[in-house]
C-alpha cells in the first residue's frame, strides 16, 4: 500500500520537466524515508538522482520498500491535467500494475483520478559514494542556464576551470571562442543572487554541452544551483528542493583519449 | 544465410534479451565487423540502380569502395573504433551451402537475361541484386582501402563471424556487429544488428546478449547451438516440419539432438540421411579462429595514399574525398567521453517491484519447467 499526499503539487510537475529530457523510463523507488529515483540517460554518461523526503509530504505511507516502472513521458503528460495549485496523491495498491494520481483543485470542488499503467524496467542502479571534491561553486540557477545556453551556440563542449580568480566556462567552435568567468559575489541584496566560490584545489573539466543544457530543465525547482568538482569524478550539479530534497546530476567527463587513437 | 528464424523467435520468447539503441551510444566502444556481409550489403544498395552501379573509368565496380568509406567515417564520426574482419577459408561443410548459392546465383543470371530481353524493369532490379557476388578482388580493395584510413583489419583463418565472436569473448572488442545472427551461436556476448545499415534508414542498433538468450530461453549454451542447428543453419539440412517453435519445444523437453532423436516420430519429423548436425555442432563450438588473438590499433589516416587509390585509381571526385579525410581527422582528434561506470560500480537496488504477482508466477513455471525435465530424466 502507498499514498503520498503532496500539497505543493506544481513541484511533481517541475521534477518531471527536469528529468524527462534525459531519461525515457526509470523506476520510481519509495520507502520510509522518502520517493526516490535514480536514473541514467542511454548512453550511460549522465545520471540523475531525486529525492523527495517523506517529511515534505502532507501524508506519506509507504509500508514496504517498493519500486515502480514508468515512462516519463506518460508520467507527464498525466501530470499536465493537474492544476497548478492543485494537491496530487499518488495511490498504489499491493500487486498492482498501476499507479493513480489523484488530483484535488485547492477549494476540493474538483477532484480527478488517473490511472497509468506501470512497466517492468530494468535498471541498472549505481552506487555513488560520498566524495569530497576539490572545488565547489554556488551560483544562481538561471546565471548557469543562460551561460549554458550561451556557449553552446558556440561549441559542443565546455571547459569548467575553477582557479583563484573564480569559475571560468569556456568553450571553443568553428566560428570563434567563449570565455565567461564569474567571480565570488557575496555583496548582494538576497542570498539567493551570490556566487559562492569553495576551492580546495584548482581544478579544470571538459563536458558535453548538451547534458548540461537538458540538467538546466531544473532551474525552476530552485533559485541556486551547486556544481561539485574533482578531477577524476563525474561533475555534480544540484538543485536542492525547498525543505524536500534535491535533484542530482552526475556527468562523465571527457577524457584524453587512450593510446592506440594517437596518431602514430 | 544464418539461422532461420532466429531473430522471430527469439522476439517472441527472449524479448528481453534484445535491446534497442541509438547508434550513438557506442561512442568509445572497439566493435569487430563481419566485413563480407557489409561488402556484400554495398555491392547490392550503394549507387545502384537496375543494372547499372558505381563503377571507375575501366568500367570496375566500386560499389563497396564508397560504401565502405563512407560507412567506416560515420562510425569514426561517432566515436567508434572499428576493427573489420574478413573472412578465411570457409569448413567444408558450409560447400554444400555455398553450392547451393552459386546455383541460385546461375538460374538469377538466366532469369536477368531473360528479364533485360522482355524489358520488365522490376524483374532487372530484383535479378542483377541476386546475381551480385564479392570476389577477392572486392575483399582486397576494402582491406587496402581500410588500412590506408587507418582502420584495423583481420583475416580469419575460418569464417568471419567465428573470430570476431573470439575477439568479444577475450574482451578485445565491445560487441560483435553482423546481420548474420550466427554471431550469437558462435557465442559472441554481445552482438549488433543494424549498426552498418545507412543513417538514412533510421533504424535503431538492435542489441542482443547471449547470457540473456540463454537465462530468458532457459538453455545451456550448449542446447542454444542444437537449437540452431533445428532452425536451419549454414552447415546441415534442417528437418523437415520443424521450425524455430517446435525446435525449442523439443529442446525444451528432450535437452539434446540426441535424446530427441530417440524419442521423435521419424515418420511425422524424417531426418535427412545424411544429417551431419554433430559436425555442425563442433563447427559453432569450436571454430578455427586464430590463436593469438591479434594487436588491435588504430592509426591516423594516410592522406596521400586515399587519394591515390579512390581519386586516381578509381574516379572519386576529388572534393569530396578531401572533405572526408578532414572528417576522420578530426573524428580523430575529439576527446572521447567517459562512461559513468568507469567512475561509479554498479549497487544492488534494495526495492522491490509492486508488479509481485507477475515474477512470482514466472518463477512457479519456471521451477515446473525444471520438474518436468527431471521427471523425463529418471524415466531415461
Amino acid at each position: 500500500m502507498l499514498e503520498l499526499r503532496l500539497v505543493q503539487g506544481s513541484l511533481l510537475k517541475k521534477v518531471l520537466e527536469a528529468i524527462k529530457e534525459l531519461v525515457t523510463d526509470a523506476n520510481f523507488d519509495c520507502s520510509a524515508t522518502g520517493f526516490s529515483l535514480q536514473a541514467m540517460d542511454s548512453s550511460h554518461v549522465a545520471l540523475v538522482a531525486l529525492l523527495l523526503r517523506s517529511e515534505g509530504f502532507e501524508h506519506y505511507r509507504c509500508d514496504r520498500n517498493l519500486s515502480m516502472g514508468m515512462n516519463l513521458n506518460n508520467v507527464s503528460k498525466m501530470l499536465k491535467c493537474a492544476g497548478n495549485d492543485d494537491i496530487i496523491t499518488l495511490k498504489a495498491d499491493d500487486g498492482s500494475d498501476t499507479i493513480t494520481f489523484m488530483f484535488e483543485s485547492p477549494n476540493q470542488d474538483k477532484i480527478a483520478d488517473f490511472e497509468m499503467k506501470l512497466m517492468d524496467i530494468d535498471s541498472e542502479h549505481l552506487g555513488i559514494p560520498e566524495a569530497e571534491y576539490h572545488a565547489i561553486v554556488k551560483m544562481p540557477s538561471t546565471e548557469f542556464a543562460r551561460i549554458c545556453k550561451d556557449l553552446s551556440s558556440i561549441g559542443d563542449t565546455v571547459v569548467i576551470s575553477v582557479t583563484k580568480e573564480g569559475v571560468k566556462f569556456s568553450t571553443r567552435g568553428d566560428i570563434g571562442t567563449a570565455n565567461i568567468v564569474c567571480r565570488q559575489n557575496t555583496t548582494v541584496d538576497k542570498p539567493e543572487e551570490a556566487t559562492i566560490i569553495e576551492m580546495q584545489e584548482p581544478v579544470s573539466l571538459t563536458f558535453a554541452l548538451r547534458y548540461m543544457n537538458s540538467f538546466t530543465k531544473a532551474t525552476p525547482l530552485s533559485s541556486t544551483v551547486t556544481i561539485s568538482l574533482s578531477s577524476e569524478l563525474p561533475v555534480v550539479v544540484e538543485y536542492k528542493i525547498a525543505d524536500m530534497g534535491y535533484i542530482r546530476y552526475y556527468l562523465a567527463p571527457k577524457i584524453e583519449d587512450d593510446e592506440d587513437m594517437k596518431p602514430e | 544465410m544464418g539461422i532461420k528464424g532466429l531473430t522471430k523467435l527469439l522476439a517472441d520468447n527472449a524479448p528481453k534479451a534484445m535491446k534497442e539503441q541509438k547508434f550513438e551510444s557506442y561512442f568509445g566502444r572497439k566493435i569487430a565487423i563481419d566485413a563480407s556481409m557489409s561488402i556484400y550489403q554495398f555491392l547490392i544498395v550503394v549507387g545502384r540502380t537496375g543494372t547499372e552501379t558505381l563503377t571507375n573509368e575501366a568500367g570496375e565496380v566500386t560499389s563497396h569502395l564508397q560504401g565502405m568509406f563512407n560507412r567506416t567515417i560515420r562510425l569514426l564520426e561517432a566515436g567508434i573504433k572499428p576493427v573489420y574482419v574478413f573472412d578465411g577459408q570457409p569448413p567444408d561443410l558450409k560447400k554444400q551451402e555455398l553450392a547451393k548459392r552459386y546455383s541460385k546465383r546461375e538460374d538469377a543470371t538466366k532469369e536477368l537475361t531473360t528479364a533485360i530481353e522482355a524489358g520488365d524493369k522490376e524483374g532487372i532490379e530484383k535479378y542483377s541484386k541476386r546475381t551480385v557476388k564479392v570476389t577477392r578482388q572486392h575483399n582486397e580493395d576494402c582491406k587496402r582501402l581500410l588500412r590506408l584510413m587507418g582502420v584495423p583489419v583481420i583475416e580469419a583463418p575460418g569464417e568471419a563471424e567465428a573470430e570476431c565472436a573470439a575477439l568479444c569473448k577475450n574482451d578485445k572488442v565491445y560487441a560483435v556487429a553482423s546481420e548474420d545472427m550466427d554471431s550469437l551461436t558462435f557465442g559472441a556476448p554481445r552482438f549488433l544488428r543494424h549498426l552498418m545499415d545507412p543513417s538514412s534508414r533510421k533504424i535503431p542498433v538492435m542489441e542482443f546478449e547471449v547470457p540473456k538468450v540463454l537465462e530468458e530461453l532457459n538453455l545451456t549454451m550448449d542446447q542454444f547451438i542444437d537449437l540452431c542447428i533445428l532452425c536451419g543453419c549454414d552447415y546441415c539440412d534442417s528437418i523437415k516440419g520443424i521450425g524455430g517453435q517446435t525446435a525449442l519445444k523439443l529442446i525444451r523437453q528432450h535437452g539434446s539432438i540426441e535424446t530427441m532423436l530417440d524419442n521423435i516420430n521419424k515418420e511425422r519429423y524424417p531426418i535427412p540421411e545424411d544429417w551431419p548436425y554433430q559436425e555442425a555442432r563442433r563447427l559453432f563450438k569450436e571454430p578455427l579462429v586464430s590463436e593469438e588473438p591479434p594487436e588491435l590499433k588504430w592509426a591516423a589516416p594516410d592522406e596521400e595514399g586515399i587519394v591515390t587509390f579512390l581519386v586516381n585509381e578509381n574516379g572519386f571526385n576529388n572534393d569530396r574525398v578531401t572533405k572526408a579525410i578532414e572528417k576522420i581527422k578530426a573524428a580523430k582528434n575529439k576527446s572521447s567521453q567517459g562512461r559513468l561506470e568507469s567512475f561509479f560500480k554498479p549497487a544492488a537496488s534494495v526495492s522491490v517491484p509492486i508488479k509481485r504477482k507477475e515474477t512470482q508466477d514466472k518463477v512457479s513455471k519456471e521451477t515446473a519447467n525444471k520438474k518436468s525435465k527431471t521427471v523425463k530424466g529418471k524415466k531415461r
